[in-house]
């Protein structure tokens, strides 16, 4: 199955878990089975209105999910999926 | 809170004053022990900001991935953000919240006439509507 790999401070909602097997051949399927296997992880991820946060990205292998499709990304049973923040600022 | 051991923070204060007048940014390690925590390691990251570097930075998710890849290479953990206002105080700026990721220590590092001239520590929430300062101890 592939891999989710859990970024550290969320890693309290997954039992104290680095990275996560979960089943499904998207994106969205993982993500759906990751956040209902861990419901905590849900509102660190995603909004009131079910879209991924602004500060989410998420990676297969190395490649963002928005070059690939979205939620719709193809994700094989060896890939790993990786969660990682987009972050900016200045005064 | 949040504690900056000495070699992590000298990276960080050479990071903020080597890239002055722009904005540095970069990634800290270490370890969350429940009350605390440790950053005993700093990563210089670029800032891809695609405008005026004096007043913005941007991180390229990237080399946040790459971040984390090293902090597990290291056993350690990514914990936090740091970035600089050149010649202004380290507060958390609109653009800071708008901008910013619930999961992290966010440490802002003044530099003023290019050298270090104080730092401090926010805790940006869920909606990126308010940032508490958490307390900050400088081990140098």
């Amino acid at each position: 199955m592939p891999k989710v790999m859990i970024p550290t401070p969320l890693r309290q909602y997954t039992d104290k878990k680095d990275s996560v097997e979960v089943a499904g051949v998207t994106v969205g399927e993982i993500l759906g089975a990751l956040t209902s296997a861990y419901p905590e992880l849900k509102k660190n991820l995603y909004n009131d209105e079910g879209k991924l946060r602004s500060f989410v990205n998420v990676y297969v292998n190395d490649e963002d999910i928005r070059y690939l499709g979205k939620d719709k990304a193809q994700v094989a049973a060896t890939d790993t999926v990786t969660i990682v923040p987009s972050i900016a600022g200045g005064r | 809170m949040i504690r900056i051991g000495d070699e992590a923070w000298q990276v960080m204060r050479a990071h903020a004053e080597a890239v002055y007048p722009n904005e540095c940014c970069g990634a800290m390690l270490g370890r969350n022990d429940g009350d605390t925590k440790h950053v005993t390691a700093a990563l210089p990251l670029d800032n891809v900001h695609a405008g005026p570097r004096m007043t913005r930075y941007e991180l390229r998710p990237e080399d946040l991935l790459r971040a984390d890849k090293v902090a597990r290479g290291r056993g350690l953990d990514l914990i936090g953000i740091f970035h600089s206002h050149p010649d202004h105080d380290a507060y958390f700026s609109e653009t800071d919240l708008k901008n910013s990721c619930p999961w992290y220590s966010f440490v802002v590092v003044s530099v003023k006439a290019g050298r270090f001239d104080h730092a401090k520590s926010f805790l940006p929430n869920m909606e990126q509507t308010e940032a508490p300062e958490e307390a900050l101890e400088l081990l140098s």
